[in-house]
């Protein structure tokens, strides 16, 4: 798919409509769809969030472009909702977090490759051994609450096995941030980050309604504890963003953003439904960059290409297996930690969050408990034949 | 654990009359009663269900796997996507049921000395006229032995449904769309009876839904196995449905019990 920024101008923004009916279309099949097409509906639902909420923030701050964000705001609440409600009904909570999880591992992995920035790929690698780690933890769960394998979600293309152990991902806040991307940091770069935040938080916000609705005392001291993780996610993501960007320029990215991932989910969507789907989004993003773009001129006076490169798009996500790399990584990056912005060998972990951790696992480890024993095999832990199974 | 008692219960229309008068006053302002029509809510439906996709589909049997499938395949009036499609719901079931009761053990020794309240299963079966042959095997029982029993015959049972799916040339590890809808269906169970604040007697509720949804579905099997010529399956599968029927009668039983005998208690 040849996409340039600057040239493809997409569906204009009066154009962009839709009715109740149309957004609360058909759900996706839990059973019978790829798991890269619930991946690919998981991401772009926490973009769209994403963007929401960085045209929230800019209303706040830009009287100028208070109309126009007022209006592009409308149009992606009514694409997110198009995507979430994508999600069937027969995916329990906790299947969904397996998905959400799956989604972190496999797109991190894809993003830890594609970027060029050392420093930052080692970022994206840091966090995605935790993310991996939450899916063997969800496993168990889901396997001891409600008898089912997590691998009739993930199907196969993710490893279901511990990394560096959950109970360890609490940091000191300060040891959670990372030195950001510069201003002429390369447009992969800027997508990426911008993407991964999107992601964690939207993970975030999903644990923070459903922790509550679970009964098991277990689940709900679960969720607490990786949705805290997951807020450190979004600071680890998100401190990897350029804070001297303005708020029209964060408007700028995140068209830009969205444009970027919708072409990938249209390049290698396999339900013929969502493809389309994607396709008319990528369209309706494009109207939404240029509408943002043409403000951007406007207002400050500047060449969007001081931003955005060329405007030539990076090279895509790719929604597959990442089983390898993760392997890779698992071995030679477990045991890393932070100290402030670096990351350092287990033993040079900054003090702070050796008191920090202290005081979170006072009382005992919900991740740690919840998986005593656990391994994973096909069909639930009840398969095994073995006593200490029974 | 608590017991349930008689407490300040804010939920019903009696306790703040006079807020209740004034908004059924504003209900004759703004929103009178007519005649009430549905009819909007049924067409949606309608519309959707016209359109919908199925569930998901029944995972193909692997020819490769199973000379039983095969004949079952060649035999007459067989249904082997429909059985397979069944038999994974049982799996399901089967497994989900032994989480429910691993739940339902850490409810009861939560109770400690007030556990004592459920009779024996022996006393049960002899009232809910089982075979003698079944109470005697179950005299000296303790109810917490009857709980880990129950739990080990629900995992043998998923464990022997496995067998016979592959038997079939079928995975036992896939989710069939009868199982996916059978847990969704059964999600308020596992959230009752993990709720700290439940007591046993309300987790036996919970339980006796699941256990009446087991006989009967296991009744079903055995027929649907009958129908396909499946003698062997249906040895094994009237085997299990004897030990779900005992299940469903000491359930019945302590629930019974429990609320004859043991009101005000923390079990109830």
């Amino acid at each position: 798919m040849r996409i340039n920024l600057f040239d493809s101008r997409g569906v204009a923004l009066d154009k962009q409509r839709m009715s109740w009916k149309k957004m609360v279309g058909k759900p996706i099949s839990k059973l019978d769809d790829d798991a890269f097409t619930r991946v690919r509906v998981i991401l772009m639902n926490g973009l769209e969030l994403d963007s929401l909420r960085t045209k929230q923030v800019a209303l706040r701050m830009s009287r100028e472009s208070r109309v126009l964000l007022a209006q592009l705001m409308r149009v992606e609440q009514h694409q997110a909702t198009a995507i979430n409600w994508l999600i069937g009904a027969d995916h329990s909570p906790l299947e969904t977090t397996i998905g959400y999880e799956q989604a972190a591992i496999e797109i991190t992995a894809s993003v830890a490759q594609l970027e060029p920035d050392a420093y930052l790929a080692q970022g994206y690698r840091h966090a995605l051994l935790e993310d991996f780690d939450h899916l063997y933890r969800y496993a168990a769960l889901l396997d001891r609450l409600e008898g089912k394998d997590a691998n009739n979600i993930a199907q196969g293309y993710t490893d279901i096995v511990p990394a560096r152990p959950t109970s360890e991902h609490h940091r000191a806040p300060e040891h959670d941030l990372l030195r950001p991307y510069a201003a002429t940091a390369t447009l992969a770069t800027k997508l990426h980050a911008l993407t991964l935040t999107g992601a964690e938080y939207q993970t975030h916000d999903y644990y923070m309604n459903i922790g509550p609705l679970f009964a098991d005392p277990l689940a709900r001291q679960l969720y607490a504890e990786i949705a805290s993780i997951e807020s450190q996610h979004i600071t680890h993501y998100g401190s990897m963003l350029n804070p001297e960007e303005s708020a029209l320029e964060k408007l700028l990215l995140a068209e830009a953003c969205e444009v970027w991932n919708y072409a990938g989910c249209a390049t290698q969507e396999t339900n013929p439904r969502l493809k389309a789907m994607w396709e008319q989004f990528l369209d309706y993003e494009l109207g939404h960059f240029h509408a943002a773009m043409d403000l951007f001129k406007e207002v400050e006076r500047r060449d969007p290409a001081e931003v955005l490169g060329t405007g030539k798009l990076p090279e895509f996500i790719a929604f597959r297996s990442h089983r390898d790399f993760v392997r890779d990584t698992i071995e030679a990056e477990t045991s890393l930690r932070k100290d402030g912005t670096e990351f350092v060998d287990q033993a040079k972990e900054g003090r702070t969050s050796l008191a920090y951790r202290e005081a979170v696992n006072a009382d005992g480890s919900p991740s740690t408990v919840v998986s005593s024993t656990y391994s994973w095999m096909p069909g639930t832990e009840l398969m095994r034949k073995d006593r200490k199974a029974a | 654990m608590q017991a349930t008692v008689p407490g300040m219960n804010r939920t019903g229309a009696a306790v703040g009359q006079d807020q209740i008068a004034r908004m059924i006053e504003a209900v004759e302002e703004l929103s009178p009663q007519m005649p009430i029509d549905t009819g909007g809510l049924e067409a949606e439906r309608l519309s959707y269900i016209a359109d919908a996709d199925s569930v998901g589909s029944i995972p193909p049997p692997s020819e490769a796997r199973g000379a039983a499938g095969r004949r079952a395949a060649a035999a007459k009036n067989t249904r082997p996507a429909l059985l397979m499609n069944k038999i994974g719901e049982r799996i399901a079931f089967e497994r989900t049921g032994t989480r429910l009761y691993d739940a339902l053990i850490a409810k009861y020794l939560a109770l400690g000395r007030e556990g004592d309240v459920l009779p024996p299963a022996s006393e049960l079966l002899v009232a809910g006229g089982a075979r003698d042959a079944d109470s005697s095997r179950r005299a000296g029982e303790r109810p917490l032995d009857t709980l880990r029993r129950i739990r080990a015959e629900e995992h043998e049972h998923f464990l022997m449904l496995c067998e016979c799916m592959e038997q079939l040339g079928g995975d036992p590890t896939a989710q069939t769309p009868c199982a996916d809808v059978a847990a969704t269906a059964s999600m308020g169970l596992m959230q009752v009876v993990t709720d700290p604040r439940t007591t046993l007697a309300q987790c036996l509720d919970a339980m006796l839904i699941a256990e009446l949804t087991d006989t009967a579905s296991w009744e079903m099997l055995c027929e649907l196995v009958a129908e396909t010529g499946q003698r062997d399956l249906r040895e094994r599968f009237l085997l299990a449905l004897a030990e779900e029927d005992e299940h469903l009668e000491v359930i019945r039983g302590w629930l019974k019990a429990l609320v004859t005998e043991a009101a005000g208690t923390e079990a109830v």
